[in-house]
């Protein structure tokens, strides 16, 4: 024993931050310093991510915090409420192992993650109340243990199947009954104009995301996929203005790197569509294995980023009702979720952005335990087959093992892929003579 | 030059573009009676005659004279008057498509009206669910049934010259468009005969719900227009199409959120390629809705003429810079 007065105990929340502190800043660190031609502006995004998950600041003090378990929850209608959107999806290894004991030995890691997080009640922004809609098995049931950590947790019910026209009706109505809840909590109302002016705004927030994709399609790819999983992953628990803002900064750069023609990756470097399981920091394992092995991530079809963004609302007559029916149209039938009965959506999507991006390859990370991904993983890789493009699966889960592993399985595809360019260079010259 | 033109187009402001080509049609026919304008009776729109002011006629008018004739006189002679009739009707058609609908019809921009009208009083327009709809959309081709066989009977003999041009007096644009110039004598029960008793009550009853109708109901007679389902008869010869591309369709549904007609293909089919339908009113609200870039598009002769982009989204959707301002 120590005769030190000064000696403390660490407390489990500390010793919890401090191990998110540690594997937070071991990512952060690596984006900022291992790859070539870093961005100025991703500054603000490492700073951020640091203050949060490092210093564990606060970012809403003073607001009405609403925490949503999937993307299904529109912000739209919780910005137009004084509310802020907190996405309580987690991607800590720490947090995982506190959730494992809370959840079945072969359950997801990100479920695990986010109980585990939310048990431990150590939270710097901690949500008021949480809605969860009733996606995946395994989303669905951890409702009811948040609930018993004494969190106000609210079920919004979400079909599984999109191409009814039941399921189009069971939704709105879902939504409908979302606002009027969320509204009376809140104790304010919806109107016309908050609602208009909050769809504007993500409107726009979604068409900076939109722009930032659009330099990916280039040749000489001004920005790493690494950085823009942490742009969109920002957009969680960010303030909306201040993401507004840096993305401005960014795209203002990235047009200037486009000039001077700075690119992130070699000349050869294959170009991955990424797809699966979604990465949340610090998870970036699996990206970041790929864009250290010379490949670079131009696309992506996960809920943590793309799916996010890419689909936007229309309204015909700017009336409640009918901004309402849009959003819920958006956040189901533009889903390409694979808790859907069938997803040939998803499929479409994967094969466009293989074209759009001009893609070498498909890379789809399934969490170990996320059930529909792994189910889907067939049909993804019969299409992908059926199509002619190269697809690489790979099960993960949120531990630091398997490195080594995992590393050689994504180098040796991504040499098969510049093999593939090589032998068509050479297909086109012998064409040529 | 040719490229900013192109975004321009593709930039527009449909709803304001369409709001005035719609009145000008308009003026011109429903009073291009006034000016001596006369387009002929073959128009593929409902232009009535019995408006004094009209600059035109519907075809539907000639089409069901010309086969009340004598079945005897209507299979010698007389055919050729029906297939140049049909040849006329077809030379306007090719060169709009559906669009005569949503851009040329006097009625149908009657209803735009009253859908304009309803907005401002701050009601919420109503939809049919798809059970009705998939029942009620079927009732446009049991009128177009009304229109080619009635006439037909009459030639053979079996119906009375009471029932001519029955589809006109029941038809509701018989009854409002003299109304547009000061003649209210359509607004009557014919007592003439029985026949013509309860044609002429279908038809003020029509007019009726046409005007309640489509103060409720987006483009509500257009469901039931029999001369829209002649048009569907003949839309691919037309020049103007309305397609899709599929691959980079993700079904969000803001086409069909917007569309007047419910159609619901327009969002969720992702293999046809041409994606008019027997409802369609080519008002292109559709492709003014769409996120994507060049998932829907207008098409002129196969040159794409108007099509969705991610910026005419933006800027049509209030999704801009300076939202702010938007408030």
């Amino acid at each position: 024993m120590s005769n030190n007065p000064n000696h403390k105990i660490e407390t489990p929340n500390e010793r919890q931050n401090r191990h998110k502190a540690m594997e937070s800043i071991h990512v952060l660190n690596a984006l900022r310093e291992d790859f070539k031609s870093p961005i100025e502006s991703m500054g603000y995004f490492y700073d951020l991510f640091e203050r949060v998950y490092c210093k564990h600041e606060p970012l809403h003090e003073g607001k009405v915090k609403i925490g949503t378990m999937c993307i299904q929850i529109p912000s739209e209608i919780i910005y137009a409420l004084d509310g802020v959107p907190v996405r309580l999806c987690n991607g800590f290894y720490t947090d995982d192992e506190i959730g494992g004991d809370l959840m079945p030995q072969k359950s997801c890691p990100l479920v695990r993650a986010s109980i585990g997080h939310l048990s431990s009640k150590n939270l710097s922004d901690r949500p008021h109340m949480i809605y969860t809609p009733t996606t995946c098995d395994q989303k669905t049931k951890a409702g009811s243990t948040i609930e018993s950590f004494g969190y106000d947790v609210i079920d919004v019910d979400f079909p599984r199947t999109k191409e009814s026209e039941a399921s189009r009706e069971f939704f709105r109505r879902s939504i409908r009954e979302f606002s009027m809840d969320l509204s009376s909590r809140m104790g304010k109302k919806l109107s016309k104009k908050n609602l208009k002016a909050s769809i504007s705004k993500i409107g726009y927030a979604q068409s900076l995301y939109h722009r930032l994709a659009g330099f990916r399609q280039n040749k000489i790819v001004p920005i790493l996929g690494n950085d823009m999983f942490l742009v969109t992953n920002a957009f969680f628990f960010d303030r909306i203005d201040n993401w507004i803002e840096a993305v401005e900064k960014l795209i203002a750069e990235l047009e200037t790197r486009v000039k001077d023609e700075v690119h992130v990756a070699g000349k050869i470097s294959p170009r991955i569509v990424y797809t699966g399981s979604p990465p949340i920091f610090p998870n970036y394992k699996i990206p970041l294995i790929i864009e250290s092995s010379d490949a670079l991530i131009v696309a992506d079809e996960t809920c943590s980023s793309n799916r996010m963004f890419n689909d936007r609302v229309a309204v015909d007559e700017w009336f409640i009702n009918d901004m309402i029916d849009s959003l819920a149209d958006k956040y189901l039938k533009a889903c390409t979720c694979p808790i859907f009965t069938k997803n040939d959506d998803r499929i479409r999507r994967i094969v466009d952005l293989v074209k759009t991006y001009s893609a070498d390859g498909v890379i789809y990370q399934a969490f170990a335990g996320c059930t529909v991904y792994e189910l889907e993983q067939r049909s993804v890789l019969e299409a992908m087959e059926r199509e002619g493009i190269p697809i690489l699966y790979i099960e993960s889960d949120y531990s630091p093992s398997q490195q080594g592993q995992l590393t050689t399985r994504v180098e040796a595809f991504v040499e098969s892929l510049k093999n593939r360019r090589r032998m068509k260079k050479e297909l086109q010259n012998l064409a040529k003579d | 030059m040719k490229s900013k033109i192109k975004n321009a187009i593709n930039n527009m402001n449909l709803h304001r573009t369409r709001f005035w080509i719609q009145l000008v049609v308009f003026v011109i026919f429903v009073y291009g009676g006034y000016f001596a304008i006369d387009l002929g009776s073959k128009l593929p729109v409902f232009a009535c005659p019995y408006n004094s002011a009209s600059a035109g006629a519907c075809y539907l008018i000639p089409l069901q004279h010309q086969l009340s004739m004598p079945t005897r006189v209507l299979l010698g002679g007389a055919a050729i008057s029906v297939i140049v009739g049909l040849l006329t009707f077809l030379a306007w058609f090719v060169f709009l498509n559906k669009a005569w609908c949503g851009y040329m019809c006097p009625i149908g921009t009657l209803q735009d009206w009253f859908t304009a009208l309803r907005k401002r009083t701050g009601i919420r327009y109503s939809t049919y669910t798809r059970i009705q709809f998939e029942k009620l959309s079927k009732i446009k081709y049991i009128f177009l049934a009304i229109v080619l066989l009635f006439p037909l009977l009459m030639g053979v003999g079996l119906l009375g010259s009471q029932w001519s041009a029955a589809f006109c007096q029941m038809c509701p644009a018989r009854i409002i468009s003299p109304m547009l110039s000061g003649d209210f004598s359509q607004l009557t029960i014919d007592f003439s005969s029985k026949t013509a008793m309860v044609l002429t009550a279908i038809g003020i009853v029509f007019a009726g719900l046409f005007v309640i109708g489509s103060f409720v109901k987006k483009r509500f007679f257009c469901f039931f227009c029999p001369m829209s389902a002649l048009h569907y008869i003949f839309s691919d010869l037309s020049v103007v199409q309305l397609k899709k591309n599929g691959s980079k369709c993700t079904r969000c549904g803001d086409c069909y959120a917007v569309c007047d007609m419910q159609v619901k293909d327009i969002a969720d089919d992702v293999t046809s390629t041409n994606i008019i339908r027997d409802d369609c009113i080519l008002c292109l609200k559709c492709v003014a809705a769409c996120p994507e870039d060049g998932v829907l598009h207008f098409d002129i002769l196969k040159l794409n003429a108007f099509s969705s982009t991610k910026e005419g989204f933006e800027k049509r959707m209030g999704m801009e810079k300076p939202y702010e301002g938007q408030r």
